[in-house]
């Protein structure tokens, strides 16, 4: 493994220039969202010394040797289990959801920051050589690992975050090329829960879809039976959790299941979002010209509906340069997860590429209509400093292993 | 680890990323340049808009549910600089007044980041003022009226101590407090701070249509999404209207308090405290007005019945004679020589006349001070401490608004920070026994005091409101304060009665305000006063077999209490109990 000592060669340009680029990008948005209105007007001032302390954070991590991570990765699991455990007991409630811890002077989400050490744990658990994720038991180990972190972060209950923990471990099991039969057994449990939300035929059809997948993969009797027994025993189990809650907790998570029940509530900001960028046009209203925006249609707009502001005030224009500056990282991520030769290095920048798109599926495609309304901030546009420090930390790992690893990509 | 290159699984990852790109590019085309004239038009003609509906403070009641303290709406004017053209403030000025540095706003606000957020051209107008403005109100682009409720004191009480002041929210407390939105009013003294959280309304929500420049299309019909408005609490005050009234003329012009109280409930009947302010024009106060009634010497804005501390004087001696008494020290008939005052260590101690062989209800009736030094060397300090602790000197009443003071009440230690350990003795404190010395009380503690005297020993903690009427259930709640007790023997207590009801029908110092009508027993007292006149100190309850009410009044430089401070007391007696003179 060989160096470079010229300091422009260690920097990958095609993953930082997009990231200014967004972050510009960003700072525009919250700077027009903000600054009329009484109680956020400070957030702009409050941001860019989040992106302060966050570009110290990333050049720390870029040029940290990459080993590093690898050693931390247990350590950093552990902290993250410990700290959803501590904000469950501890935590402050903001908007519905337990999901903060609050220092007085400044308050921080761990779920956000368990992202990444989910990511470096599963890249270590995985990247080791003796784990084959086709032995059920290193399947089942992998499981539960990832298990304990998605429950704790549901009883906050922040959907949104469970949504991309579960992405994550489907994508984890899918790199470690686990085959179509072991992701079926990982996936059809939550998939019949998920469907049995919509009544008791749904879950029948559901059922029945289930025993043809087993004829199907034609594996002995016991195995698929005790597959099929599995799936409705988590069904029960879970109808059972659910009973166990306290009435406003189930409420929570029932309507986090079903948002279309408060239409004038997210679905009123959904509709409002999409006006705002339809209305932008190809040029755009202009900076601070939105009258969506400037009006205040839409509560909130600067954390998960800031896409709409770029939407309406930069328009088609501003929309699809943010998008291809998206899809910059998003290639450029895929292809350094393909061709680093450390299978911890690789499991670490799917990792990253995994979070950092499905954050950006879900979130453009609420605020374009192609997606439901899940609380799910934008990546370095949406206002936040937890999640601004966490992406910018995971960009920094990606740094240094391009660093170590730059003559080979 | 060759054998994992993940071509495949990275094939799969890039046309997941391709195809959703695309169909986020494709949606992007679609809601932004083919149906960008669909949602244009919505965002211009068709938006929906959140309107505020006012919600009134609950409305104060005095004990006889006589309005003290009201609501009215008002109106107010704004305009949104972006939409508005300023050609058309003519038309505006022909109906109402406008401030002129909002239309200089206006005009420069046009061509500014923040010209969308709405400018108050006219605040606080009444609806005859703005009846033909509404009319334009759709016709002038970025014109908009709203309503709000602001308080009404036009009930003829001043009641500012009482009542207190408004302050618009501040960002700070708005962001810990999510039910008020910004511009609300918030109690900044008085009751209204104390009782802030029954008496706030909560603004309702309207959806309406508007079009992009905010004109009002329409109210939306689901009107299931329509938050009703909750108007704040009512409160039932302990308050007397026609006594508060009368006390308020009596100290016009005078500085000082006085405070009326009903010692078996604790209720307040009335409490003054002058030079007052005018809750009305407080809110209309710019900030160099503010800071000038601020530093204004007589300090308006204090409340003196609550939070001024005087040397109480003499009023304060049948405590003591109750002190001694009580604890054995002297009988009712124990004498005193007073031939003008005695000698103390190098120091003479004096008393205003030559009263000869005094016994206790002689003393009260004529305040001798000799009698008083005595009977204070006799039980000593500790006796006159633990009763003046139990009177509630040194500390809070506790009435239910914020504004007050725990005054001083002197105890060892106190004496050993100042005089040093062991170097003082009771007769160095010779003067605490006639009430002046380190002893600084409120008017309020006063009322109290002789309060638990007159209901024999035992009253209610001093308050203004008697109950809340929820406003969602329309029900009355009472409220209950603690009660407070001394335990004292109930013969003693009335011998002490006797002597202050002698003050004002036997030969004592305040026959001046003797009455056929009913019976007041009081005590006269004189606070020195460094920097002036003596301040004047009238305390007394009345009927005298049955008292129904407790009046401390203290006026500030004038000298004598019976001269100056009595018939102020009086005064209010004869309105409470609804005598005709």
């Amino acid at each position: 493994m060989k160096i470079k000592e010229n300091l422009i060669d260690k920097i990958d340009y095609w993953l930082i220039l997009p990231i200014i680029g967004l972050v510009i990008f960003g700072l525009l948005s919250l700077k027009s969202s903000t600054s009329e209105n009484v109680l956020a007007s400070g957030n702009f001032n409050k941001q860019v010394v989040f992106i302060i302390i966050s570009l110290i954070i990333f050049l720390i991590f870029a040029f940290v040797p990459s080993r590093l991570f690898r050693l931390f990765s247990i350590p950093l699991y552990v902290i993250s289990v410990l700290s959803l455990v501590f904000v469950m007991i501890f935590g402050k409630t903001v908007s519905g959801a337990k999901s903060w811890i609050d220092f007085g002077f400044i308050g921080f989400q761990p779920a956000e920051l368990s992202k990444l050490a989910y990511v470096l744990f599963m890249s270590f658990w995985l990247s080791k050589k003796n784990v084959d994720i086709n032995q059920p038991k290193y399947l089942a180990i992998t499981t539960i690992l990832s298990i304990i972190p998605i429950f704790l972060i549901l009883a906050e209950p922040d959907l949104g975050t469970v949504i991309i923990y579960s992405i994550l471990f489907i994508g984890y099991l899918f790199w470690a090329g686990i085959s179509i039969f072991g992701l079926f057994v990982i996936i059809s449990p939550p998939l019949i829960l998920f469907i049995s939300f919509f009544g008791s035929f749904a879950m029948m059809i559901g059922l029945i879809l289930i025993i043809i997948a087993l004829f199907y993969f034609r594996k002995d009797v016991f195995v698929s039976l005790s597959i099929f027994i599995s799936n409705i025993t988590g069904i029960l189990l879970f109808e059972f959790a659910i009973k166990l809650l306290r009435p406003h907790q189930q409420q929570r998570i029932l309507t986090f299941l079903n948002p279309a029940a408060d239409p004038l509530g997210s679905g009123y900001n959904a509709l409002q979002a999409q006006i705002a960028i339809g209305s932008g046009g190809f040029f755009g209203r202009g900076f601070m010209e939105g009258t969506q925006t400037q009006m205040r249609f839409i509560p909130e707009q600067w954390t998960d509906f800031i896409f709409s502001v770029i939407g309406e005030e930069f328009g088609f224009l501003g929309s699809i340069i943010v998008i291809i500056l998206f899809a910059i990282i998003f290639f450029r991520l895929l292809i350094l997860a393909q061709k680093l030769k450390n299978r911890f290095e690789s499991f670490v920048t799917l990792g990253v590429l995994l979070t950092l798109f499905f954050h950006f599926l879900i979130n453009i495609g609420m605020n374009i209509g192609l997606a439901p309304i899940i609380g799910i901030p934008l990546p370095f546009i949406s206002y936040g400093g937890t999640a601004f420090l966490t992406y910018s930390a995971m960009m920094g790992i990606i740094i240094s292993f391009y660093r170590t690893n730059s003559e080979h990509v | 680890m060759n054998n994992h290159s993940n071509l495949q699984q990275s094939r799969i990852l890039f046309w997941i990323i391709s195809v959703t790109i695309t169909i986020f590019s494709f949606q992007l085309i679609r809601l932004q340049l083919i149906d960008y004239e669909i949602y244009h038009k919505k965002s211009t003609n068709n938006s929906i808009k959140i309107i505020p509906i006012p919600a009134s403070r609950g409305v104060l009641f005095d004990r006889n549910f006589k309005v003290v303290v009201g609501n009215k709406p008002v109106y107010q004017v704004t305009v949104i600089p972006a939409f508005f053209d300023t050609t058309n403030f003519q038309k505006i000025e022909k109906i109402v007044e406008i401030d002129s540095l909002a239309q200089l706003l206006v005009g420069k606000a046009k061509f500014t980041y923040s010209r969308y957020k709405p400018i108050i051209l006219s605040k606080e107008l009444e609806f005859e003022e703005v009846n033909r403005l509404i009319e334009y109100q759709n016709e002038i682009p970025g014109l908009n009226i709203s309503i709000k409720f602001i308080r009404d004191y036009g009930y003829g009480v001043n009641g500012s101590h009482i009542f207190g002041y408004l302050n618009e929210i501040s960002s700070a407390q708005l962001k810990i407090n999510t039910n008020y939105e910004a511009g609300d009013e918030y109690g900044a003294s008085g009751i209204e701070k104390s009782y802030e959280k029954y008496l706030h309304g909560q603004e309702g929500k309207k959806f309406a249509v508007v079009d992009s420049k905010q004109r009002f299309i329409k109210f939306l019909t689901e009107n299931e999404f329509d938050v009703p408005a909750i108007k704040g609490n009512d409160l039932v005050l302990t308050i007397d209207k026609q006594s508060q009234i009368a006390a308020e003329k009596m100290m016009e012009g005078k500085k000082g308090s006085v405070v009326a109280l009903n010692p078996k409930t604790g209720e307040i009947i009335a409490l003054v405290s002058s030079p007052s302010f005018d809750l009305k024009s407080i809110s209309a106060l710019n900030k160099k007005e503010w800071r000038e009634i601020v530093n204004h010497l007589e300090k308006p804005l204090f409340n003196r019945a609550t939070m001024s501390i005087y040397p109480p004087g003499s009023s304060i001696k049948p405590i003591e004679a109750l002190a001694a008494y009580n604890e054995g020290y002297i009988t009712e008939d124990s004498r005193f020589n007073c031939s003008g005052g005695i000698t103390y260590g190098n120091h003479f101690f004096g008393c205003d006349h030559i009263h000869g062989s005094v016994d206790l209800l002689r003393s009260i009736e004529k305040s001798c001070n000799t009698y008083y030094y005595e009977v204070f060397l006799k039980m000593g300090y500790p006796t006159w401490l633990k009763y003046f602790k139990m009177f509630g000197f040194g500390r809070k009443t506790n009435v239910d608004i914020l504004e007050e003071s725990s005054g001083i009440l002197p105890d060892s230690n106190y004496y050993n920070r100042y005089l040093g350990k062991r170097k003082w003795n009771t007769g160095m404190l010779l003067s605490l026994s006639i009430g002046q010395g380190e002893l600084a009380v409120t008017p309020i503690q006063m009322a109290q005091y002789v309060a638990l005297i007159a209901n024999n020993g035992k009253t209610i903690q001093p308050h203004f409101v008697k109950g809340i009427i929820d406003s969602k259930s329309n029900k009355y709640n009472e409220l209950i304060f603690p009660e407070i007790k001394i335990d004292v023997d109930q013969q003693k207590l009335n011998v002490i009665k006797k002597g202050m009801e002698l003050v004002v029908n036997g030969a004592g110092t305040a026959t001046n305000i003797r009455s056929d009508l009913v019976k007041i027993a009081g005590k006269t007292g004189t606070a020195q006063n460094p920097h002036g006149k003596n301040h004047a100190i009238f305390v007394s309850f009345a009927p005298t077999e049955n008292p129904e009410i407790v009046v401390v009044v203290l006026v500030e430089n004038v000298g004598y209490g019976s001269t100056h401070a009595a018939p102020i007391a009086k005064k209010v007696i004869d309105t409470f109990l609804r005598l005709k003179e």
